[in-house]
């Protein structure tokens, strides 16, 4: 599903964010990388949708070589994975309903569409009835299970998840690794960035470790170590 | 799904309008001077063309016979000269109808009154008034009456060709366009330049929700028409309020034009009327231009997608 092969970035004037990683992700997969600040985390997430390109390597998402990805074409890739960030990136004037919609407004669905989808997509994350709501009438979760909803209505095939428990507590937290684990079972790629050793021992999965940009360990059902 | 798309550009360029209402006035309020100074440099065309057309108007050859020469002598030339393609008509004037309005005309002179009151008969003769078809065929009708046929018949013939008339107005309605050309460079500059700020403003108010629409998919054309079609919709709002003021202002003027440019037929509503699509449809497609291009140009600038 993810292919990152010998892939390379350094940052002007010298840091290097990533050295000569190789990651490959299969479908189905759900996947915690983990490491300390400034390890190189969040520089593989804007890979993946394409927002930074690499110096060196090859990556491929979904079969499709997105090494030098087309301007035009990044919306399509964006379609393609679902992305939650640890700010929830909600926008503070609109609904709920509204800020899920957005997505697939942007995109040129027709809005007898958008009417039926949205609430579904809602109910899975478990808001149904706080469809009217604005973000800052929710809690920290419930922001996140927005956007997550916003993230799924693409029906993406990879979920990329940037620290998205960072600002919750521990019982929200649980809740959205829940979710992130049921979206997983229906056959989406998850992936996980995440800072959270408890969360990551718990979930008895792959977790991948980046120390300076490289990947120091990579294990089956891994262990946060660090 | 393109028609989805344009609606909800055009549902969010409306609301942006809208949300930033001081700004689009402002926009709408230098597009319009813009537009009344590029109109001002039409208006000045109109008055310049329709007063150089009455000038030409009046220049003509009269050709005054001997005071013996037979009318019909006189009509045998005249159909004679009207064979000339330059010609494009002639008026003769009979020795009566010569008198009567030399009398009418010196009314007030009782000198002349008296004298023509002693004199037997009448002591002017007929007239011919040849119009050519253009300025430039004078010189050939002028060269066809100096045919030696003609030369006993021929009393006087008179030419005015008010070149110099036409010149002096060349010279005054150009300076005219000159400065208001000057002028309407000025505005479009002042306007591109409020657009491209527009833009720059509201994508900085907009940042947020840019971003977010880039990371659910949204293409740079969905992202960047809001923006533009916000100003377009400007243009469009400037080109009403022009029109408006413009013909608030002609209705004022129309009455007093007459006056001012003693008997020269000047109809600027009915000009405006009769070019309307022309002279409005081109100004607002240039200023829907300028709005795309500096849109596009601050869009690119600060819109990195
Ligand atoms: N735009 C940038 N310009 C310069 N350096 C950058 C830029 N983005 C990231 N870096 C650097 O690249 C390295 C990796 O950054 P990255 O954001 O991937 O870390 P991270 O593992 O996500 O950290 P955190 O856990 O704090 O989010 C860091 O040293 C960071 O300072
Ligand atoms: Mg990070």
């Amino acid at each position: 599903m993810i292919h990152l092969i010998n892939v390379t970035k350094t940052f002007e004037p010298k840091t290097v964010a990533l050295k000569n990683i190789n990651l490959h992700i299969e479908p189905g997969e759900f996947i915690s990388i983990v490491g300390q600040s400034g390890s190189g985390k969040t520089t593989i997430a804007r890979l993946l949708i394409a927002e930074i390109r690499p110096d060196k390597g090859k990556i491929v998402v979904g079969g499709w070589n997105i090494t030098g990805i087309k301007h035009r074409q990044i919306p399509l890739l964006r379609r393609q994975i679902g992305v939650v960030f640890q700010d929830f990136k909600l926008l503070p004037k609109k609904t709920v309903f509204e800020n899920v919609a957005f997505a697939l407004q942007v995109s040129g669905v027709p809005k007898s569409r958008i009417n039926k989808i949205v609430p579904q997509v809602l109910k899975i994350v478990d808001l149904g009835d706080k469809l009217n709501r604005y973000p800052q009438q929710l809690s920290g979760g419930e922001k996140q299970r927005v956007a997550i909803a916003r993230a799924l209505i693409h029906r993406p095939k990879i979920l990329l998840a940037d620290e998205p428990t960072g600002n919750l507590d521990a019982i929200n937290s649980k809740e959205i690794i829940d979710l992130l684990l049921k979206i997983n079972e229906f056959g989406t790629t998850v992936v996980l960035v995440s800072h959270d050793k408890e969360i990551v021992n718990g979930l008895k999965k792959r977790v991948v470790t980046l120390e300076n940009g490289e990947i120091s360990q990579d294990q089956k059902v891994g262990k946060y170590v660090i | 799904m393109i028609i989805i798309t344009i609606k909800r550009s055009l549902w969010f360029a409306l609301q942006s309008f809208w949300r930033n209402i001081w700004l689009s006035l402002a926009t709408i309020f230098i597009i319009s001077l813009t537009f009344l100074s590029i109109n001002f440099l039409v208006i000045i065309n109109a008055i310049s063309d329709s007063a150089i057309t009455a000038v030409k108007n009046k220049i003509d050859v009269s050709i005054y016979f001997k005071q013996d020469i037979r009318e019909s002598k006189v009509a045998e030339i005249k159909s004679h000269l009207e064979t000339l393609t330059q010609v494009k008509e002639i008026v003769y004037i009979s020795p009566d109808e010569n008198l009567r309005v030399f009398k009418e005309r010196r009314q007030d002179d009782q000198i002349i009154q008296e004298v023509l009151k002693e004199l037997e008969g009448n002591p002017l003769s007929s007239t011919l008034i040849i119009k050519a078809k253009n300025l430039s065929d004078y010189p050939e009708i002028l060269k066809a009456i100096d045919n030696p046929a003609y030369t006993d018949l021929i009393d006087k013939k008179s030419y005015d060709d008010h070149q110099t008339v036409i010149a002096n107005i060349n010279t005054i309605t150009n300076n005219i366009k000159k400065g208001a050309l000057v002028i309407s460079l000025m505005f479009v500059i002042i306007a591109a330049l409020i657009v491209f700020n527009t833009v720059r403003i509201a994508i900085f108010t907009h940042q947020q929700e840019i971003g977010i629409m880039k990371l659910v998919g949204a293409t740079n054309g969905f992202i960047r028409s809001p923006f533009i079609l916000e100003n377009v919709f400007s243009g469009i709002m400037a080109c009403l309020v022009a029109i408006s003021v413009i013909y608030f202002i002609l209705s004022l003027v129309q009455p007093h034009l007459a006056n001012f440019f003693n008997g020269v037929d000047l109809n600027l509503i009915g000009y405006f009327n009769k070019n309307f699509i022309f002279v409005f449809g081109s100004q607002l497609l240039g200023i829907i231009v300028l709005n795309i291009i500096s849109s596009s140009l601050a869009l690119g600038k600060y819109l990195k997608v």
